[in-house]
């Protein structure tokens, strides 16, 4: 991995702003979290759970464009320079992948830290494992299946769509792509939806569970307690990540300049 | 040999490209790539770097593929590739970091001959940006050098010190391509000089030998090509 | 010493090696270089006079071939002690005459007149 640590601290160059907006923004959600006490109490928990889903959302969405931006940077020539220096196609992909998902990780830890802070501001008593759990677990586990796939199959897009470059409109194979993804996605949760619970699943806020149960009957039924999480989508998407990284490093070696 | 083309062919774009081009080099020559736009001068030139791979034909660098070489291969493109917010140290971090042949003191030197400023690109005009990417090319010790339009856009005492660079950093052993427009300040420094059109080669000659029968680089260049 | 800033190269005048080798003979003839002076390094004078390392090399070459110029290891290029000076004064008087006796036989004067002409100039000179 020559060459590794010189291409993460790139990274950091390059996108440190995004970066540092990103997790910046952060300061804005928890405003916004803080601001819900001014809406109706029954109300209060469903909108903050809505604020909590736009914003991780939203941070999947910018951290998939830090890392997919490729345009200026193949105008620019940044892009064939980098081609050209000695480390594998794997190394610049691992080093634009791990600076994202360092990103991600501060990110939606912190959100967690929200979810717990939203979930204390409602009056829930939380045990400290359980905290752990939801400002930890739950966002690895969020992470897990949807994040750190969704940025790996972005760097794939990426380098797809900068191998037909050269020799062709880039953007048309990127076009199948994305429009090939969503019948992709549907295949891949239908697997994932047959063979969960075949693996034992975690049990999540074991302390807790009355006390969940007592807020989902205060909010009329509609928020389930969810305590059990299945290990087979993590392991599955962790696969997918695998290859999609993969892939993407070895078209890097193939793209033209 | 060096470095070689085997009718190696690449079409893109409208009109880059090279067709059936056959040339060697051999090590030790510093050989002027001399064309109109469009003549196909940076497609050899990145054929030889690896950034592009021929449709047909082949292209082979110390008898490998050209790409697998580029740790060994100085190539300088013709865009003015840098990172905005780059320092000349923040180059010499990715130098250094990437490049086993980048030497840090001798890029202090070329600094200093060349004058580039310590500020960010984004503030260095065009020429400075242009002496601070070759600095960062001539401060590595490879075999092979690609420089693709290394003076274009750049003021006459820039283009004369980016010369004097080129000389003082030349080792006999080491092969030199320099593409260039500004034919008549670098026709000194070429031993050799191949004259492209429209993707072929139009003249391979020895510049002394073209001297020897009275016309210079240039003037060779406007009968060749005009 | 200073090849390098007194060097004319024409790029139009013929190999740059003959200009340089020239050149360094002119200087000899001039007496502007006397035997026992080092010249400049072939990389030196090639970044002064803009050309090719390679072509300075060939122009010492030359000289070298000639008897003018002799390399000593380590230490750099030197005009030879025995440099035939005044032979090469000659020659370059006699190409000098040349030019002018082919240029007063197209101007149609006669001998002695070409000759007066020729002193006066000296004298004026």
């Amino acid at each position: 991995m020559k060459g590794f640590k010189t291409l993460l601290w790139l990274e950091f160059r390059r996108n440190g702003i995004w970066a540092a907006i990103l997790i910046g923004s952060l300061a804005f959600w928890a405003w916004g979290l803080f601001q819900v006490r001014l809406v109706e109490v029954s109300q209060q928990l469903e909108v903050r759970a809505i604020l909590l889903v736009l914003a991780s959302a939203i941070g999947a969405v910018v951290l998939a464009l830090m890392i997919g931006r490729i345009r200026s940077e193949t105008r620019g020539g940044q892009f064939q320079v980098l081609l050209l220096t000695p480390p594998s196609g794997y190394v610049h992909i691992a080093a634009r992948y791990a600076f994202a998902v360092a990103t991600a990780v501060v990110y939606y830890v912190a959100v967690g830290g929200l979810a717990w802070w939203t979930i204390a501001m409602s009056g829930l008593p939380l045990d400290a494992g359980s905290v752990a759990q939801l400002t930890l677990a739950v966002p690895f586990y969020g992470l897990g299946i949807t994040v750190l796939p969704l940025l790996a199959w972005t760097l794939l897009l990426m380098v797809f769509i900068a191998a037909y470059r050269v020799s062709g409109p880039g953007w048309i194979p990127g076009t199948v792509m994305v429009l090939g993804t969503p019948f992709a996605l549907r295949w891949l949760i239908e697997g994932i939806v047959r063979a969960s619970y075949r693996l034992p699943g975690w049990h999540l806020f074991g302390g807790l569970e009355g006390a969940i149960r007592q807020a989902a009957a205060q909010s009329n039924g509609e928020l389930d307690p969810i305590a059990v999480l299945p290990q087979e989508p993590l392991w599955i998407m962790l696969a997918v990540t695998a290859i999609l990284l993969a892939i993407a490093g070895r078209i890097w070696q193939e793209v033209e300049g | 040999m060096l470095a070689s083309l085997n009718r190696a062919t690449k079409q893109y774009g409208r009109t880059e490209g090279v067709r059936d081009l056959t040339v060697e080099f051999p090590p030790g020559e510093v050989v002027g790539v001399l064309g109109l736009n469009g003549s196909g001068k940076s497609t050899m030139l990145k054929l030889l770097a690896g950034l592009l791979f021929p449709t047909s034909g082949d292209v082979a660098v110390f008898d490998g593929p050209a790409r697998a070489q580029r740790a060994r291969v100085v190539y300088l493109g013709e865009t003015d590739a840098l990172w905005s917010w780059m320092t000349p140290d923040d180059a010499a971090t990715f130098m250094v970091g990437l490049y086993d042949d980048f030497d840090v003191k001798r890029y202090g030197e070329l600094l200093a001959s060349l004058a580039v400023p310590r500020r960010r690109t984004k503030a260095m005009s065009k020429g400075e940006r242009g002496r601070l990417r070759l600095a960062m090319a001539l401060a590595r010790d490879a075999k092979l050098y690609l420089l693709d339009e290394p003076l274009g856009g750049i003021d006459l005492l820039s283009r004369e010190k980016i010369l004097q660079s080129i000389v003082r950093g030349w080792h006999t052993d080491e092969t030199i391509l320099l593409s260039t427009h500004e034919v008549a300040e670098a026709e000194g420094l070429f031993e050799r000089v191949v004259y492209l059109r429209e993707g072929r080669i139009a003249l391979d000659a020895t510049a002394e030998t073209l001297r020897g029968r009275g016309k210079s680089v240039v003037q060779t260049y406007r009968e060749v090509l005009g | 010493m200073t090849i390098e800033r007194t060097c004319p190269i024409d790029m139009n005048a013929g190999p740059i090696f003959v200009q340089i080798a020239n050149h360094v003979r002119q200087m000899l003839a001039r007496g502007e270089i006397v035997p026992g002076d080092k010249l400049p390094s072939a990389r030196d004078l090639a970044a002064g006079l803009g050309v090719n390392p390679n072509t300075v090399v060939h122009a010492f070459a030359e000289l070298e071939r000639m008897s003018v110029i002799e390399t000593r290891r380590g230490l750099g290029t030197f005009v030879r002690g025995d440099a035939p000076v005044a032979a090469m004064r000659r020659d370059m008087l006699r190409t000098a005459a040349a030019a002018f006796a082919v240029e007063a036989t197209a101007l149609g004067v006669s001998t002695p007149e070409a000759l007066a002409a020729l002193k006066e100039a000296l004298n004026a000179g």
